[in-house]
């Protein structure tokens, strides 16, 4: 039995740490870049919060629900603690709260940055996060709620994402109706803990008089009309009602304009970011076990103003879109002056820095698909590999 | 992508010949030798050209299915407390690989003391978590012992003060010198789905959970 006792390499990184390298790297960036640009053709402009700032401002209001996910480290200067953002969507909220409190409404913010988080969540098992999203601060409307579908379905559109389906749920509709019901302490935690799971035995269990209720909601997760239809069937209370009708407003509205997109509705769903009071959406692609993006309605800054939002995790998505075709590599060979025309018309020229004999081989050798021939870029001809 | 066969798997030993029955009302035929310890294959195809179904651990079939391998699963619900996986729903409850998960320990020491006094105790199990979030409930450091099998040695041969274990009969406990002392959940096996899969699959997920649905309404 060998042990490995010497240290480990230099090459190394923290669990849930990864170097992204070519073409991986460039093809992300492309990737945000082309989410981005969809953002900014529906108006909403670009912000750039840093990665650091105190802790009690990343915490504030919709801050909070993640306050154990948040690398800290502290100030020396004014010994005061901050944090590394673990979710942009605070900090946007933050800023239309403060800085941009004058702007008029609706107000259309989007950003794209990293996040870090102390624990890997499976299944995605990074510690790093790309996050690329719009937030929607104004009116609380199902139009606004349906636009950031719209939007993130556009966006992923554009990035050919095979098979998207998005999921509407309203996390405030089961709390709503414990409450009314008188569902407290530990049976509410473990009814919770049952609806979350869909785990039927559970629900039963602990469901109380809404047990019939929320069994029958709970089978009736799927395909968006037939949810809708079963929540018609509910004979909610008024607090309840009002936000059954919301969902099913916004998922009207959202088919109303894009009848054509998969969309699914899950009324018992309370997931999210944990900040979130209304109507949410999470997308995914059929086929891949990663949500490609989450979202929803949530208040924002020390007045609660309502504000809704769609954060896209761009390694997710890279990894179910076809990747877009690599630039053609040029070799210039020594002495010739580059080759600007050629880099305009889309070519990645790599210039020869030393003397080689065989310049056909030596752009080879260093990935390159044409070389520059008097003044014209030649393909470089298919070689016969050998493949046994 | 999307035509991507669908995975049920099954839990290996214990469970599995009782999932038979179930299986064969749900209408779902695996390959005759799926049932053999013998065989060295690991997936085997069913009646249905679009499902497949693996053999793997109990334990195993959670992950499977929490990381979206295997899109339905059938396990205990013992695993389910251990791991507590956020992305697997276990929509019904099939009624069968009836058991508990208890607390056991020496027939000589069961009594001798009080446990409310205790800060600490060490406890040999398969269940770290389970243990773990118990002792702790009740303001005890559980110290755990992990171990994958044998459980029943543990306490005699001093690894540990008590053990926490799957209980069927007892009749293991009682052939090592050991009593049930506390019930710590009662267990029986569930249907499981993974969350993305019935999200974006709703028809096809929810057909097989209506299947498995009427399968335990006939029984």
């Amino acid at each position: 039995m060998k042990i490995e006792l010497s240290i480990p390499s230099p090459a190394l990184l923290p669990a849930g740490f990864r170097d992204v390298l070519p073409p991986e790297a460039e093809a992300e960036a492309a990737l945000v870049e082309g989410l981005m640009q969809v953002f900014g053709s529906h108006g909403y402009e670009r912000v750039a919060p840093p990665m650091l700032e105190f802790e009690e401002s990343l915490l504030a209001g919709a801050g909070a629900a993640i306050a154990e996910q948040m690398f800290r480290l502290m100030d020396s200067d004014t010994h005061r603690m901050m944090g590394l953002r673990a979710d942009i969507t605070p900090q946007i909220g933050r800023i239309a709260t403060s800085r941009l409190v004058h702007v008029a409404r609706p107000l259309r913010l989007s950003y794209a940055g990293l996040c870090l988080r102390t624990r890997a969540v499976a299944p995605e098992l990074a510690r790093q996060v790309a996050q690329a999203g719009v937030e929607l601060i104004g009116p609380d409307l199902p139009e606004a709620d349906a636009e950031i579908v719209l939007v993130a379905a556009e966006a992923l559109r554009g990035a050919q994402v095979p098979g998207l389906s998005f999921d509407l749920t309203m996390p405030a509709l089961v709390p709503a109706m414990l409450d009314e019901a008188g569902i407290v302490g530990v049976a509410r935690q473990a009814l919770l803990h049952g609806l979350d799971r869909k785990d039927v035995a559970d629900v039963a269990e602990y469901g109380g008089v809404l047990a019939g209720v929320l069994t029958d909601l709970l089978l009736a997760a799927g395909d968006a009309d037939q949810a809708i239809a079963a929540l018609a069937r509910v004979d909610f209370s008024p607090e309840a009602a009002r936000l059954a009708q919301r969902l099913t407003d916004s998922a009207r509205a959202v088919q109303a304009r894009d009848p054509g997109l998969k969309l699914t509705v899950d009324p018992v769903e309370f997931r999210g970011f944990r900040y979130h009071t209304g109507v949410s959406v999470t997308a995914y692609a059929v086929g891949s076990a990663e949500e490609l993006g989450r979202g929803g309605r949530y208040l924002s800054g020390p007045n609660a103003e309502p504000a809704t939002g769609i954060t896209l995790f761009p390694e997710a998505v890279a990894r179910v879109a076809p990747r877009g075709a690599r630039k053609p590599r040029l070799f210039v060979p020594l002495g010739i002056a580059g080759a600007p025309a050629l880099r305009v018309a889309g070519f990645a020229t790599v210039a020869q820095l030393a003397a080689a004999d065989d310049l056909e081989a030596e752009a080879r050798r260093l990935l390159c698909s044409h070389i520059l021939r008097n003044g014209v870029a030649v393909a470089l001809p298919v070689l016969q590999t050998e493949n046994k | 992508m999307t035509e991507k066969k669908l995975i049920l798997a099954l839990p290996k030993g214990r469970i599995l010949e009782e999932c038979g029955p179930v299986l064969a009302a749900a209408g779902i035929v695996p390959a005759p030798d799926y049932l053999k310890d013998s065989s060295r294959r690991l997936r085997f195809p069913t009646n249905h050209p679009e499902l497949d179904v693996v053999r793997v651990r109990p334990f195993d079939v959670a992950t499977f299915v929490a990381f979206g391998a295997a899109e339905i699963g059938i396990c205990g619900a013992d695993v389910l407390m251990e791991f507590d996986y956020s992305e697997i729903y276990a929509p019904l409850d099939l009624g069968i690989g009836i058991c508990r998960v208890s607390v056991a320990e020496p027939v000589g020491m069961a009594g001798t003391d009080d446990a409310a006094r205790w800060s600490q105790v060490r406890v040999a199990s398969k269940y770290p978590n389970i243990a773990r979030r118990h002792f702790a409930a009740r303001g005890v450091q559980a110290e755990i012992v992990h171990l994958n099998g044998a459980m029943e040695l543990a306490p005699g041969l001093g690894l540990s003060r008590v053990i926490v274990d799957l209980v069927e009969t007892g009749s293991t406990l009682k052939a090592n010198g050991l009593m049930e002392t506390e019930v710590i959940a009662h267990v029986s096996s569930r249907l499981i789905v993974n969350r993305t899969a019935l999200k974006t699959k709703p028809e096809q997920i929810g057909a097989w959970i209506a299947k498995f649905r009427e399968a335990v309404a006939q029984r």
